[in-house]
Formats: C-alpha cells, sequence, structure tokens
C-alpha cells in the first residue's frame, strides 16, 4: 500500500464513518453490513488472492469467531477483548483448516477444506453446551470502553474503523518479506523453494492471519445481529465471500472492498425490485438467480474483477492524454508505469 | 437382522451416489473441471421427470425424456460456459461451477416452489420378503437401475470405440487431436452422459425419499466418495459409493443411537445430530491425508 492509497483509504473511512454516524437506522444497517462483509472478503482474498489456496471453509471460521466473540462477550469481557478473542480463535481455527495445504494442492486442498466447512457446521449444532444448537447463540450488547454501544450508527462507526485498520494492515504486511512470500508462493512453490522460502510455514502464516481478520468479521457479525446461529455460517456464507473477491478481484484489497459492497447491496437492490413480484418465494427465488447468473457472467467476460474493469477504463484515459510524450521515450515509460502498476496492485 | 437391513438400505443408496459420483469423475477425466453443479443436475432431473409424469407420460417414458433432456442441459453448459474457459484458474472454474448450483437452485424455486413434493409412484408398490426383512420395490428397483446403468456404462467406456475415443481424449488431448478424434466433441459428450446419469440420479433419490430442492446436496455429499475411490477412477468412484451408502447407513442406525447413549451418561449433550453426513468427510480428510490418489486412482493425480 502506498502513501496515497492509505491517505485515500483513510479519508473515504471517515467520510463513510461520518456518513453512518449521521445516516438513518437503514443506511446505517447497510453501511456495516458492507463493512463486516469486506473484513471477511479481505480476510479471504489473501489466503486465495494473494496466497492462491483454495479454501471453501471461510463461513465455518467467520462461525467460529461469531461464536468465540458471543462466548467471550456473555462471559462479561470488555467488547475490544472479544473481538480480539474472535480474531484469535480464528486463525487458531483457520491453521487447522490450513494444515493440510503442507500436503496437498490445488483442488485436492479445496476439497479438504469443504470438508472442513461441514465438520464446522456440523460442530456449531452439537456443541449444544458451547453454542446453544441449532436455536442459536443469543449475544449480549456489546460494550466498547466501559460503555455499551447503542445504535446501528455507533456500529457503523466501529465497523467501518475496523475494515480501514485490517485494510491498512493487511496492506502493509504485503508490503512485507511476509507478503511478498505469499505472493511467491501462489506463482510457483518451486520458484518460493529456489529462493529460500520455508512454503510451509508461509502458508501457515497466510491461513493465521487471514482467520484472525475472518475471526474479527464473525464476532462484529454476532454482536451487530446479536445471534450467532449455525445456519448463517454454512458452505453458502463461503460461496458468498467467494463471489465477493472474484467480483472486486483476486489479489486486490480494494477489489475486496468493492466486491462486498456490490454482494452485500445487489440482494438489497433486487429485493426492492423484487417487491413488484406476487410472493416471497418468488422474490428470494429471484434474488438467487441473479446472484447466480452474475457469478457466471463475471468469471466469463471479466475474470479479475470490477478493480481490473476500473484500471483498464482508467489506462484508457491516461493512455489517450500521454500518447504524444510516450511515443518518444515509450519503452522506459511502460517499464515505470508497469512497475508502478505491481505496486499499486498492493 | 438390524445390521442386513442397514446394509440394503446402505447399498440402495450408495448405488445412487456411485451414479452421481460417476458423472463428476467422468467430466473431471476429460475436461479437468471438478463440477460442483451435479447435485443441481440431480435435482433438475428429478423435477423435469416430476412434470413430464404430471403430464400423464408412462414412467418409462418420463424417465427416458427426463435423461435425454439433461443430456441437452449438460452438453449446453460444457457449450456455453466451461469451454470458455478453458484457461481460466481453477478457482474461477469451481465458482462457475457453483454460480451454475445456486442459478438452477433457484430456477426451480421459481417453478416448483420450496416445499417437498410427494413423488408419483414410479414403481409397483409393495415389498418383498427376504429372511425376515421386508425390502420395498422402491429400493430394489433404485439399486438395479442405478447399479445397472453405473457397470453398463463402465462397460461401454471400456468396450465400444465412442467409450475408446472418450477415454484417448481424456488421457492425452493432444494424442488424441492427433489422431483426429474431435476432443472437444468429447468433452460435450461427457457433459451430456453425465448429466444424464445425475438425473436419473435424482430421480431415483426422489422416488425414495420425495422430491425438494434439497435433492440437489448429493452433490456435495458425492465428494467424499469421490476422493475415496479416487479422482480419476470411474470404478473407484462406483466401489466407494456403495461403501459410503452401507457406511452412512450403519452410522444412522447403529453409531448414533449408541453414541447418543454415551454422551448423555457422561456430558449434557442431547443428540449428535446428522452424524451420517458428516462421518463421510472426516473419512475423506484421512483419506487425503494419508493417500491423496484415493483407494483406486494413479499416483500422477495427486498434483504435488
Amino acid at each position: 500500500m502506498t502513501m496515497r492509497s492509505f491517505f485515500i483509504g483513510l479519508a473515504l473511512a471517515i467520510a463513510v464513518a461520518l456518513i453512518g454516524y449521521e445516516a438513518n437506522r437503514f443506511v446505517a444497517y447497510l453501511i456495516y453490513s458492507v463493512a463486516i462483509s469486506a473484513i471477511g472478503a479481505l480476510s479471504l482474498n489473501l489466503v486465495i488472492g494473494f496466497c492462491g489456496q483454495i479454501t471453501f471453509a471461510q463461513g465455518a471460521l467467520v462461525g467460529v469467531g461469531a461464536y468465540a466473540g458471543g462466548i467471550l462477550g456473555n462471559a462479561g469481557w470488555g467488547g475490544g477483548l472479544s473481538l480480539l478473542g474472535a480474531g484469535v480463535f480464528g486463525a487458531l481455527v483457520s491453521m487447522l483448516v490450513g494444515l493440510p495445504a503442507l500436503r496437498l494442492r490445488g483442488l485436492y486442498f479445496a476439497i479438504s477444506t469443504l470438508a472442513a466447512q461441514f465438520i464446522l457446521s456440523y460442530l456449531f449444532k452439537i456443541l449444544v453446551p458451547l453454542t446453544n444448537g441449532v436455536s442459536g447463540l443469543v449475544v449480549k450488547q456489546l460494550s466498547l470502553f466501559g460503555r455499551p454501544v447503542g445504535n446501528d450508527q455507533e456500529y457503523a462507526m466501529i465497523c467501518v474503523t475496523l475494515l480501514f485498520l485490517s485494510w491498512a494492515f493487511i496492506g502493509r504486511v504485503m508490503q512485507t518479506n511476509i507478503g511478498r512470500a505469499f505472493l511467491v508462493v501462489r506463482e510457483s512453490e518451486l520458484v518460493a523453494r529456489g529462493m529460500g522460502i520455508d512454503v510451509s510455514q508461509t502458508k501457515l502464516k497466510a491461513f493465521l492471519l487471514s482467520g484472525f481478520f475472518a475471526g474479527l468479521c464473525g464476532g462484529l457479525f454476532a454482536f451487530t445481529s446479536r445471534l450467532a446461529n449455525p445456519e448463517a455460517f454454512e458452505i453458502g456464507l463461503s460461496v458468498d465471500q467467494t463471489a465477493m473477491i472474484i467480483v472486486g478481484g483476486l489479489g486486490s484489497l480494494a477489489g475486496s472492498v468493492v466486491g462486498a459492497a456490490f454482494v452485500t447491496l445487489l440482494p438489497e437492490a433486487i429485493q426492492r425490485l423484487g417487491e413488484l413480484l406476487p410472493s416471497a418465494d418468488l422474490i428470494s427465488a429471484f434474488r438467487e438467480m441473479a446472484f447466480g447468473i452474475l457469478i457466471v457472467l463475471f468469471l466469463l467476460l471479466e475474470p479479475r474483477g470490477l478493480v481490473a474493469l476500473a484500471r483498464r477504463l482508467g489506462a484508457r484515459r491516461e493512455v489517450a492524454s500521454s500518447s504524444a510524450v510516450r511515443s518518444e521515450t515509450g519503452v522506459v515509460e511502460s517499464g515505470v508505469a508497469v512497475s508502478v502498476q505491481n505496486r499499486r496492485e498492493l | 437382522m438390524l445390521a442386513l437391513q442397514l446394509a440394503i438400505a446402505g447399498v440402495a443408496t450408495g448405488s445412487i451416489y456411485a451414479l452421481i459420483a460417476l458423472g463428476i469423475v467422468l467430466i473431471y477425466k476429460c475436461s479437468g473441471v471438478v463440477n460442483f453443479a451435479q447435485g443441481a443436475y440431480a435435482m433438475l432431473g428429478a423435477y423435469i421427470t416430476y412434470f413430464l409424469l404430471r403430464l400423464g407420460l408412462p414412467s418409462i417414458v418420463s424417465v427416458l425424456v427426463g435423461m435425454v433432456l439433461m443430456a441437452l442441459v449438460g452438453m449446453v453448459t460444457e457449450r456455453l460456459i466451461l469451454r470458455r474457459m478453458l484457461k481460466a484458474q481453477i478457482v474461477s472454474v469451481m465458482m462457475v461451477t457453483l454460480g451454475l448450483l445456486i442459478f438452477l437452485k433457484a430456477v426451480c424455486l421459481a417453478i416448483w416452489g420450496p416445499d417437498q413434493i410427494a413423488f408419483p409412484q414410479i414403481f409397483p408398490s409393495g415389498a418383498i420378503d427376504f429372511a425376515g426383512i421386508f425390502i420395498t420395490y422402491n429400493y430394489i428397483a433404485a439399486f438395479v437401475l442405478a447399479s445397472a446403468l453405473s457397470i453398463g456404462f463402465l462397460l461401454f467406456y471400456r468396450f465400444t470405440s465412442l467409450g475408446l475415443m472418450q477415454r484417448c481424449a481424456a488421457d492425452n488431448s493432444r494424442a488424441a487431436l492427433a489422431i483426429g478424434i474431435h476432443v472437444s466433441n468429447q468433452v460435450s459428450i461427457a457433459w451430456a452422459t453425465s448429466a444424464a446419469l445425475a438425473g436419473l440420479g435424482g430421480t431415483l433419490l426422489a422416488s425414495l425419499g420425495g422430491l425438494s430442492l434439497g435433492i440437489s446436496d448429493i452433490g456435495l455429499i458425492a465428494f467424499p466418495v469421490i476422493v475415496v475411490g479416487g479422482l480419476d477412477s470411474l470404478a473407484g468412484a462406483l466401489i466407494a459409493g456403495f461403501l459410503l451408502g452401507i457406511l452412512e447407513a450403519f452410522t444412522e442406525g447403529i453409531l448414533t443411537p449408541n453414541l447418543e447413549e454415551f454422551l448423555r451418561s457422561v456430558s449434557n449433550i442431547q443428540s449428535v445430530g446428522a452424524l451420517q453426513q458428516v462421518i463421510p468427510y472426516a473419512l475423506l480428510v484421512l483419506m487425503l491425508l494419508l493417500r491423496p490418489q484415493g483407494i483406486f486412482g494413479r499416483r500422477g493425480a495427486e498434483r504435488v
């Protein structure tokens, strides 16, 4: 993350947080829903987009965070500590889910995470003493700095702040050796080994880091909805989150946020349109149909996501305005352009 | 006696698992795509057959026409979507089939609604008395049809010239091209075949337990079958299908009641829920860690 994108992000976050604070309940609800999904999408993009490990267990990891946060909050821990605890539990379970990656690759690893997803969501249902089973765990109000968080507007501010911090943190990590190692492991494990990167350790680090933010996302989810129930954390959530990073752009932090906003807001928009339809079943069918078509179309037409689309449009404008200069020093310029582009991707 | 009863029920559902898994393996072998939408094909096939039956067509005609229509659906998916994604990343290919699953489920929801529908009787009702156990004709018919079709398909794949071309295209597409096999047609045929098999599987499943959107879950239930049998082994999918069907029946009938009794005595967990749905996944993880190529797969399939 460059200084410039850091400040742009900061300004955006402050603006959105202020809008959220002033807005009515519904807008505040939309803002924190998007922010929470975006934290989850960032965490998933870290593993799939940056480190190249395909996982379908994201929904269950968010669930682990939700239950951990809820249980700690109900036990009387402060809000900050509960959310931290949610992240830590998410990270630990994520490491377990990632362990098979040391032996398996690609498709086979993806199938093993599918198994992890099913086993974890099964555990949510049967560990009744901890999770209260299928009826779900009712979560107490989040309290921050000894004061309960009262309304959706405050939740919107908190979630946007945490989203910005997560984004800045992950962006920073991607500029360190650890982050670069993720990228090399994604491109080729053989090359990574040749460069002296410990591939197993790098993968586990990616899972640890990603799991922390998945857990945080889950904790926020539990506190804002005041309920952690197993149905919310099934394979469908994993698919939703994967759709977010594909729509936004694999391996792009900004893309995670944009994709999360798109995938979260689209059903709301369709719901509005769909209210013309006669029955609730038809509305939900219509919404799911649009979601399915959207995934397929994106993968066919713009597999690199909204961010790549925006970048291409931007580049076309830039080329038009500077074509005269570029014609003289074309080679050098395009070299610089490439390196700038690479830096921007992080 | 209970054990025998369970084994028979397990073999019947297992044969349907085998049918679905066979389709996934066929597609994987031929085009390298893992099709998460296989369960959606099963569901769609069941609904289409139901629609045809309601029109008043005889059972056999409905089932056959249903399979033909499903073959078309499979071929269209391959032509329209998967063929354009030959160079895409694995995660994109997986997601596109998941998107298809969501879409097809929504289509069925829009047309037939979310409630479970009683499936018309396609086999004669009644039961036979086998050594003191009653087996309904439904189960026998499902078992016989699913196994006959699976084995028939394996023989076709092994002994006919079209089967040989299929194997050739799956084994080495460049070499297949060089000797004049139209590889992309072969891939289309593979998709059509496996969608038709899945459609029949869905119909049989509906005839055993009623018709609902939940039939599409079998696509995910089939994954342990495929991994245990070996992702690139058709015979493995067949055998593992039976094994896991029996394992599931025994878990439900014997392990679950005993385990619940034990847990109630030591803790306040009252129920272990649908343990039979999770055991296969635990087995899958073990299998992947100990022998990633499955019981019958080839070592090269490991991709490590």
